[in-house]
């Protein structure tokens, strides 16, 4: 079944974020993936419904503050917080700000669009690749024109070089 | 002990400052700390972070790196290390901002916290002012904060009554100004018995242009009691971060805090709970009915002030204990409920 996905979601082109979505009853597919790349995190932005819902329970959060009682018998600056969803084994590390705080939220902002990733699982990695042989192609063209640009100048400067027209004697 | 460590190097280090209202200094020996010499050449900033993170570790200062990240970072300009343009940190250091680099990276050999160093700190969205003694912020406390946040803008009144809080000894104004930033019409009432915490709240509340919603009152809690409820009536909430810690665990404290933070705002007597029962005593007087109160408290407190409070304080209903984010019982959470009792009913 998620064999057909690829091929039926590279038929219908632009609509494969709606096969995903009427397709609920696939699982999930969990590997592990390289860190979104940035145009997944623009599709899948905050104010998007596309991210997945966090549920606590399914959190483990860690952060380090010492064995002892911490509160005011502490005085630490470390606040990198480190948070896990335990069904998927995804771990986030965030130590952006000076707030504990800020850190947690951020934390599971970034949790909610590596999810997402996870979640469109061979969809997103397809979409990635896709791009890069169009990244490919263009560098290729761009690098042809240039070469070509360049030919084309020298034959100019050889011509300019060997005119006739320099009397000086 | 912390200072005979010290002790084994040669010179005198010169920029130790010490907290003028700590007295222990005079009784011990002064801790010698020595600082690498300053570069003859120009260094970079990661050659720089480099040499203060290795030094610190020589002189068993707590966390070197961080201490040498965030030090640099804020000469930079910038709050973390990981800010900072990456480019920035492979240019040469200019000769004043390389001796700044020293002179700050040498107070922190005499222990002193990282944000007295910096006069800055962070909690929740705000940037606060931090100056010694005043009680530098705990993280946990940011979470009280949210706990007080999420009731009040649930509170189905507040779009008609007007809300107001009330902080019992409020440092350097950090709940304070945290809720009044976040909540546009709360108005906030806040008092600390050390003019420095009264000033330094003043201060920060300038800084972020709250000072029009924030009054900050030099008081004391247990001697100003009668002023207090004189003054402050009707509040929807009442929150404190309380000095809770038992007075027999001051001694062990890591020198971070000992030498520079203010005993006063730490020391909670024999079961660390002398000011939080002042507290809860008073609540019903200041709080509007339905009102709360919101602690931060020692992990071993909550059951101890259920009972308490049962025992003693009809008018207050404990309400829950809430943890941290490292599991700790850590927040309590009452609520006054007026009394039924009217001594005028008594009809025939």
């Amino acid at each position: 079944m998620s064999s057909l996905l690829p091929f039926t979601s590279r038929m219908l082109g632009v609509s494969r974020w709606f096969m995903w979505r009427t397709a609920p009853g696939l699982p999930p597919l969990f590997r592990l993936t390289p860190p979104a790349p940035s145009w997944v995190v623009a599709v899948g932005k905050k104010d998007l419904l596309d991210l997945p819902v966090l549920l606590e329970d399914e959190l483990e959060e860690q952060f380090v503050r010492g064995s002892g009682p911490g509160g005011q018998a502490t005085n630490k600056t470390s606040n990198c917080v480190v948070l896990k969803h335990v069904p998927t084994g995804i771990v986030v590390k965030c130590h952006q700000t000076r707030s504990v705080d800020i850190n947690r939220k951020r934390a599971r902002d970034i949790m909610r669009e590596k999810l997402d990733v996870a979640y469109k699982g061979e969809l997103s990695e397809l979409m990635v690749k896709k791009k890069e042989s169009v990244l490919r192609k263009q560098e290729k063209r761009k690098r042809a024109n240039e070469n070509l640009e360049r030919k084309r100048l020298f034959k100019e400067a050889l011509v300019a070089d060997t005119k006739p027209g320099d009397d000086t004697v | 002990m912390w200072w005979r460590r010290t002790l084994g190097t040669g010179r005198r280090c010169l920029g130790c400052r010490r907290n003028g209202e700590k007295g222990i200094w005079s009784f011990h020996t002064r801790p010698i700390c020595s600082a690498p010499a300053l570069p003859a050449g120009r260094i970079t900033a990661l050659q720089a972070l480099d040499v203060w993170k290795t030094h610190f570790e020589e002189k068993g200062v707590t966390e070197p790196e961080h201490s040498s990240q965030y030090i640099i970072a804020h000469l930079l300009g910038a709050k973390t290390i990981e800010s900072v343009e990456p480019q920035r940190l492979t240019e040469f250091l200019s000769k004043e901002k390389t001796e700044q680099v020293w002179q700050l990276c040498t107070r922190r050999l005499s222990r002193m916290p990282l944000q007295y160093i910096i006069e800055e700190w962070d909690f929740r969205d705000l940037t606060l002012k931090m100056r010694p003694p005043v009680f530098i912020p705990r993280p946990e406390t940011e979470e009280l904060v949210e706990l007080v946040l999420t009731d009040l803008q649930k509170d189905p009144g507040a779009a008609e009554a007007h809300q107001t809080c009330l902080e019992v000894g409020c440092g350097s104004g950090a709940i304070s100004l945290s809720l009044l930033k976040s909540l546009p019409q709360l108005e906030a009432f806040a008092c600390d018995r050390s003019q420095d915490a009264v000033d330094l709240s003043r201060e920060n509340a300038l800084r972020l242009g709250l000072q029009d919603r924030l009054k900050v009152y030099h008081m004391d809690v247990i001697k100003d009691a009668d002023r207090m409820l004189g003054l402050f009536s009707s509040i929807s909430a009442l929150v404190s971060n309380p000095p809770y810690l038992f007075s027999e665990d001051m001694a062990s404290l890591e020198p971070e805090i000992f030498r520079f933070e203010d005993y006063a705002a730490l020391d909670g007597g024999e079961d660390g709970l002398n000011v939080i029962r002042q507290i809860l005593t008073l609540a019903p007087g200041f709080l509007s009915n339905r009102g709360r109160v919101y602690l931060e408290v020692d992990p071993r407190h909550p059951p101890l002030i259920r009972q308490w409070v049962e025992e003693n304080v009809e008018e207050l209903r404990y309400m829950e204990t809430r943890h941290d984010v490292s599991s700790r019982p850590r927040f309590c959470i009452l609520q006054k409920e007026e009394s039924h009792k009217d001594p005028k009913v008594n009809q025939d």
